[in-house]
């Protein structure tokens, strides 16, 4: 399913962390642009859908 | 080839000037400056090479990328329609709280400071509850906020509910058509929410939130008591209402900013577990994570800790509950006893100085990439760079002993080898101020950074004793406490520590352009050459001024119109922004707020206020000039003047050369000198004394021109110095005009040392000194007999351009091979090719100041 917690972006939320919530993750994601790599880490749960959905292996 | 200055006879001897690394001879003249950068590690010149700098030009980002980000602006506005009836406070806590949780966050290669104000590196965030204005000027453009749709609804939303909307209605249209213009006036700031702030770093390194989340849930639960307490009363409890809701605000802001650090924790562990495969970053990643999770919440232990809270109670700060320019703080003292447990005795996060050296480079370049989603107008005031960023260094202790430690001589070393505009240091000259660190100072400014500027201790020292006799609620600075000072902005110095820390521009700040004012002063008010509109009083025609003393009441009377304009706008902002503009987090930083309950912007224990007055040098030569001409020696009558002025000196070549060559301030020139310093003293100080602002403090003048001399003086007529119309003014609030001081270093010294400094807030003098002096073995002695002098002049500031026009002249033909010249524009450093030409000829024009035999011997040098 396209869902965010198949995502390999996805990151559940620890348990312990202060903004934990059910299903609550992070997606984090790695871009590259010609002054170099970042990353970028979004709040999503983990039944939503976004077109930059990558499968887990 | 560099070339080394000539030889100067001086007491009996030939004195020869070589370079003081004999090496640079054989270094271009035309590139010195990009052979000058050194970045202490492998790290720091990758983080330089890619620096995602947010330089404007001309009002335009210079890097094409820069766009202008929507997440700020959406979660605020999504807060906000949430929260509809809930106390303002609560909501202004809600609104942080929604960004802070919802934001994206961003961890770059090789960074190791943490956080960022947009949602990608390359964006700038939005304010629309500031100005919905200048998120429709970003609209209009290719930097325009995505999806445009939501943009427009945000914007629709806030047109009903920003500060323009509840402050203009206290103004009558046709002031606000005349502030507008932004000729004699600085646009109210209500219109565009510009504002700066020290904020009160001291309590989140020392305390750490969770402690600030405690004091004010034990404020909460005493005033809950009391309101619950036989026997009620109305007089002693119904305040409390307002302060409960201030510590339930500030509580829920702390609370975000903890989770919102532990997400940036969270991201570290995530990347250094997922993504990096190389060991040492990984570790390295791992220890940002444990910090993020540990700072802000608790005491900071450690230099990187510190340095890390810091940054995210800046970005807080500065960045995303508000917008506010600068980067106010006394650096050195802030951070020392983190350096000290981290350098010296290795108690804590244990680093060698060439570590912390590395770590104050790898600050630099973190506010090299922060950009601020300002409007145009304030794009363009600052040009050549991102925004202002200044932090102080040096001067004295509250006990009197030397403010200079080995954290300042990093942070000065960092400044060095990394080479970046910003942040700007100001250093405070004491002569207890030690020599080791005057001579990292001089380098930094030989090398031509344009700064550290320099401004007198004791000056800024006493300036806030001065003010703390009106403090409000009896708490001003103690004479211990006005030791700890900063500049708030460019130059105006304002209390750093737990409490009493200026926090909003409306407190200080806004501005008069001295030379449109005396052009309108000469036209019955009427501003004939740029809006075409009544823009002051009727103060009667050129002819009408039949006496020099006629002439000075007149602009004695559009000056008190302007700044008593501009000081009631600046107010009635501040009484929005305390009703509309809360500021939770920061309220919950200062001590003062804290006990007290109260919202930041009310809170005003120490009054700093002021107004800045532009362009005075061209206002104050043309006083001169007229006196001399027509008033004096009567060799023109005010209808020559008028037509001449009316035809921006066509066909008036000759008279025009004789209003130019009139006496000029910045000679040692009695005759100018004296019209000059009363000007300074009995209008532009007197009249603004008699104006109290919020804080219940007079006003004073703090003479600036960040880009304002190029860019105001495009809207400036012709003026009686000689001047055409459209060029550009002095820049500096007690500069000599550009190319006007022709009588050497030390004659400038004596005449801006005529005006009473303690008449003024502050004021700000561009030097531009010889570059093949500095550059000599000789150039540390001069230099420090200049600034002792100076010091002994009892002058409030300086600051130097250290840079040969040859080599300005080459990156004007090649900008891409010139990016790291640097040049001080006013209270600011600019990337020289970040300039637009008209700019850049400015700084060229400025008097290259050599020294002669008579100088240095005023000065008193042994060489």
């Amino acid at each position: 399913m396209i869902i965010c917690s198949n995502c390999q972006s996805f990151f559940e939320l620890p348990k312990d962390a202060d903004d934990y919530a059910e299903g609550k993750g992070d997606c984090v994601r790695e871009e590259k642009d010609e002054k170099g790599k970042f990353w970028l880490s979004k709040s999503t749960q983990e039944n939503s859908t976004c077109s930059l959905f990558k499968a887990k292996h | 080839m560099a070339t080394e200055a000539k030889p100067l006879e001086y007491k009996g001897k030939v004195i020869e000037f070589p370079f003081e690394n004999p090496d640079e001879s054989n270094l271009p003249l035309e590139s010195l400056h990009e052979n000058l950068a050194k970045p202490s590690t492998g790290r720091t010149k990758r983080l330089k090479a890619r620096c995602r700098w947010k330089h404007t030009s001309a009002g335009e980002f210079v890097d094409d990328s820069v766009r202008a980000g929507i997440e700020r602006m959406r979660y605020i506005t999504e807060s906000y329609r949430e929260s509809e009836g809930r106390p303002e406070v609560i909501r202004r806590a809600l609104g942080l709280a929604n960004i802070l949780e919802k934001n994206t966050v961003i961890l770059q290669e090789d960074e190791f400071i943490l956080g960022f104000n947009a949602e990608r590196p390359n964006y700038v965030p939005m304010y629309p509850e500031l100005s919905p204005y200048t998120v429709l000027d970003y609209m209009q453009g290719k930097y325009a906020p995505q999806p445009a749709s939501e943009a427009q609804e945000i914007v629709q939303y806030w047109s009903k509910h920003s500060l323009l909307t509840h402050a203009a209605p206290y103004f009558t249209q046709d002031e606000m058509d005349r502030m507008n213009q932004v000729s004699t006036m600085s646009a109210p700031p209500f219109a565009s929410g510009f504002s700066s702030m020290i904020p009160p770093y001291e309590t989140v390194l020392e305390d750490g939130l969770l402690k600030r989340i405690q004091l004010a849930e034990e404020h909460l639960r005493e005033a809950k008591e009391k309101m619950a307490a036989p026997y009620w009363n109305a007089g002693e409890r119904l305040e409390l209402i307002a302060k409960i809701d201030v510590w339930q605000a500030m509580i829920i802001a702390d609370k975000a900013v903890i989770s919102w650090a532990r997400r940036h924790a969270r991201l570290c562990k995530i990347v250094a577990e997922n993504f990096e495969s190389n060991p040492k970053r990984q570790e390295e990643l791992l220890e940002m994570a444990e910090i993020s999770h540990r700072i802000p919440a608790e005491p900071c232990k450690g230099l990187k800790d510190a340095m890390q809270a810091k940054w995210y109670a800046f970005l807080i700060c500065h960045a995303i509950e508000r917008y506010a320019s600068g980067y106010a703080q006394k650096e050195d003292k802030l951070l020392w006893p983190y350096y000290k447990a981290s350098v010296i005795d290795k108690t804590s996060q244990p680093m060698t100085h060439g570590d912390a050296v590395e770590l104050f480079e790898i600050e630099r370049l973190k506010v090299s990439e922060h950009g601020a989603g300002k409007g145009r107008l304030y794009r363009e005031t600052f040009p050549g760079a991102n925004d202002l960023f200044i932090l102080a260094v040096g001067g004295l202790n509250r006990d009197g002993s030397d403010g200079c430690n080995d954290c300042t001589d990093a942070i000065l070393e960092a400044a060095r080898n990394i080479r970046t505009t910003e942040p700007s240091i100001v250093f405070r000259w004491s002569p207890k101020g030690r020599l080791k660190t005057k001579r990292l100072v001089f380098e930094c400014i030989r090398d031509g950074l344009g700064f550290p500027s320099i401004k007198h201790d004791a000056i800024g020292t006493a300036q806030m004793i001065y003010f703390s006799q009106f403090s409000k609620n009896g708490n001003g600075a103690t004479l211990e406490e006005a030791h700890d000072w900063c500049n708030v902005l460019c130059m105006s110095p304002g209390l750093v520590g737990r409490r009493k820390t200026q926090k909003t521009r409306s407190e200080g700040g806004n501005s008069v352009f001295m030379a449109k004012i005396f052009e309108v002063t000469l036209n019955n008010g009427f501003d004939w050459s740029y809006s075409d509109m009544q823009i002051g009083p009727e103060t009667g025609d050129i002819e009408d001024l039949k006496t020099f003393e006629d002439l000075w009441e007149a602009y004695r009377k559009q000056y008190q119109y302007c700044v008593n304009m501009v000081s009631s706008a600046k107010d009635v902002s501040r009484y929005f922004e305390i009703r509309y503009l809360q500021m939770p987090f920061v309220s919950s930083i200062d001590d003062g707020c804290m006990e007290l309950g109260m919202d930041a912007n009310e809170l005003s224990e120490q009054p700093n206020p002021w107004i800045n007055p532009i362009t005075t040098v061209v206002a104050a030569n043309s006083m001169v000039a007229m006196k001399k001409l027509i008033y004096d020696d009567k060799k023109y009558t005010l209808t020559q003047l008028k037509n001449a002025l009316f035809n921006n000196w066509e066909g008036y070549e000759e008279m025009r050369k004789d209003f130019l060559n009139a006496p000029k301030f910045g000679n040692d020139d009695e005759y100018a000198d004296q019209i000059v310093k009363r000007f300074y003293e009995d209008i532009i100080s007197d009249e603004l004394r008699k104006i109290y602002n919020y804080s219940g403090a007079p006003q004073l003048p703090s003479g600036q021109a960040v880009g304002m001399s190029i860019e105001a003086g495009s809207r400036v007529g012709p003026t009686p110095d000689g001047r055409f119309g459209g060029q550009a003014c002095d820049d500096g609030g007690i500069s000599p005009h550009l190319g006007t001081d022709k009588k050497g270093p030390t004659a400038v010294l004596r005449s801006v040392s005529q005006v009473n400094a303690a008449t003024q807030k502050a004021n700000l003098l561009n030097q531009r000194l010889s570059q093949p002096i500095m550059r000599s073995k000789h150039g540390f002695k001069i230099w420090l007999a200049y600034m002792n002098t100076w010091h002994d002049l009892n002058i409030d500031h300086v600051q130097f351009n250290v840079v040969s026009t040859e080599e300005m002249r080459a990156a004007q033909k090649e900008p891409e091979k010139h990016q790291d010249l640097i040049v001080r524009v006013a209270g600011y450093s600019a990337r020289f090719v970040d300039l637009t030409t008209y700019g850049q000829e400015t700084i060229i024009r400025r008097s290259e100041q050599d020294y002669s035999a008579e100088d240095l011997e005023y000065l008193g040098v042994e060489l």
